[in-house]
């Protein structure tokens, strides 16, 4: 660095000035053009809030939702170099700060990730998957996931409430996000506790339903796997029509 | 052209707007994937591609990010990149970054700092860059004048000047100086690529560079002296929001490419 101390200060001065609108001393510097900074700066920072979250704009009001930008741009050092990236810092600073309790408003954190997370599965970086085919054995193929999808507890039903009925219904909820394979429009689901077991064993363990349904009754000691596995059909194919399943994974044959 | 999202149908689905190149912030696009992800493949396929950041902070006391400038490096090959510009400002500081551009005080060991950075990321990215004259609100603590400033650090740095004949007129009018006489002491032989835009006037005494309205006759005026002046290079329109009729667009550009045909006899070409 080949800055002089002092050199460093003034862009130190105008940087801290520009996030806070504390009081500062430039040399040289106008009024006016210092004032137009901090506007100029604050502006981005909100603009890019407001567009990420249009619900938690529209529900917070004016001082509070103020008041969390001028917090947030004055205490957090943002780090990514893509703004519209910046709003995941935002849910990670109001999280930790804990803003819901301080703020009586528990379903705050749930609004702003779940808000969040449209639009990182709308931008995320394409993922190719497995080849698969349309025709299969639903009880015993092995099923291929999209993998444009993020899976998000909610302990408030944002999505299924406005944010004051929300928070008279805590409890467990899975939300699923996913990017459809041709529109790439983000849809969304609604999974019950058995769905989310369901997926979570066909993503990432390979499992089939009849294995799935097999470990289940041999966990819980069920009588009978079948209404389980009846469950998890009707399940898999709503969603294989839905395209968050998107077809049988192809027999992969030997190489010699 | 700079492409926008509000106005992509006009490139990719109408042809409503057929320009020579088309310039984007990186920023906006590395790692994107999806429908916009498809989106910008389908102009990068179509179009020569000019990347112009605005995060890498050249005047910035903290280190460079080469993390970034190595996501950079990966963006210009994959999309056979030809000119990669920055802004002479800095973006970055106490490593918080400000997403805008914020003005270098104009001093000794500015220029020391901002030439050995731009060596670093010329050297890096095995390229030469090119730097945008920024405008800019009010002086911070200058000990040259904005002229002096960039002459040394062009020349020292080995880098290419993006010549902003917008902002020259904007800090003309904040600053009280000749933009003619600014553009005349501007290194021209270093010029690889001009900017166009339009501004907004906020107040008696202030001018802020928006690139949201049409360019005003003073500014084709100062083009036109410019271009009367340069070697043929890219001239980009730059158009961020408050979009008009796509004719209206194509108006600006065809008056743009009036002025440059008066002295250019060739077409203009990509550097």
């Amino acid at each position: 660095m080949l800055y002089q101390p002092d050199t460093y200060k003034i862009e130190q001065d105008l940087s801290r000035f520009g996030r806070t609108g504390n009081d500062t001393f430039i040399p040289g510097a106008t009024e006016e053009g210092l004032r137009q900074y901090r506007r100029l700066l604050r502006n981005n920072i909100n603009n890019t809030m407001v567009q990420a979250f249009p619900i938690s704009r529209q529900v917070l009001p004016d001082d509070e939702w103020n008041e969390l930008i001028n917090l947030f741009f004055a205490n957090h050092d943002a780090k990514t170099t893509q703004i519209w990236k910046l709003p995941a810092e935002f849910v990670t600073f109001v999280k930790e700060k804990d803003y819901a309790t301080l703020w009586g408003k528990p379903w705050l954190n749930d609004l702003l990730y779940f808000e969040w997370i449209e639009i990182e599965v709308y931008t995320m970086p394409d993922i190719e998957a497995e080849p698969f085919t349309l025709q299969g054995d639903i009880r015993n193929g092995t099923i291929v996931v999209n993998l444009e999808y993020r899976l998000i507890p909610l302990r408030y039903p944002v999505h299924l409430y406005a944010v004051e009925e929300a928070k008279n219904h805590p409890g467990d909820y899975f939300m699923m996000v996913y990017r459809h394979p041709e529109t790439r429009e983000v849809l969304f689901a609604d999974l019950s506790a058995l769905d989310t077991f369901t997926f979570e064993n066909i993503a990432h363990e390979q499992l089939s339903l009849s294995d799935i349904a097999a470990g289940l009754k041999l966990q819980f000691a069920l009588s009978d796997q079948h209404p389980l596995l009846i469950n998890m059909i009707a399940f898999v194919q709503e969603m294989m029509a839905q395209k968050l399943f998107l077809g049988y994974a192809v027999e992969r044959k030997e190489q010699f | 052209m700079g492409f926008r999202r509000d106005i992509a149908d006009a490139f990719l689905k109408t042809n409503e707007i057929i320009p020579d190149f088309v310039e984007v912030a990186p920023e906006n696009w590395i790692n994107m994937g999806g429908y916009w992800g498809a989106q910008f493949k389908e102009i990068s396929r179509c179009f020569p591609i000019f990347l112009h950041g605005l995060s890498l902070s050249i005047g910035s006391p903290d280190e460079l990010d080469f993390d970034f400038l190595r996501q950079i490096k990966n963006f210009i090959a994959e999309h056979d990149v030809r000119v990669y510009s920055e802004h002479l400002s800095f973006a970055k500081m106490d490593n918080a970054h400000l997403y805008d551009l914020l003005p270098i005080p104009f001093r000794d060991d500015s220029v020391k700092h901002v030439v050995a950075r731009i060596k670093q990321v010329q050297d890096f990215l095995e390229m030469p860059i090119a730097i945008e004259n920024v405008s800019y609100y009010t002086p911070v603590a200058a000990q040259m004048t904005e002229s002096e400033f960039i002459n040394q650090i062009v020349s020292q740095s080995g880098c290419n000047l993006l010549l902003d004949v917008n902002n020259v007129y904007v800090n003309a009018f904040n600053h009280h100086y000749d933009p003619y006489e600014f553009i005349s002491d501007m290194p021209l032989d270093r010029v690889a690529y001009i900017h166009m835009a339009g501004h907004e006037q906020v107040s008696p005494t202030l001018i802020v560079d928006t690139h949201g309205e049409a360019i005003i006759d003073p500014v084709y005026d100062l083009f036109d002296f410019t271009v009367a002046k340069l070697k043929p290079v890219p001239v980009l329109l730059e158009r961020d929001f408050n979009f008009p009729e796509i004719r209206m667009l194509n108006h600006e550009m065809n008056q743009l490419r009036s002025i440059v045909h008066k002295y250019w006899i060739k077409d203009v070409v990509p550097a």
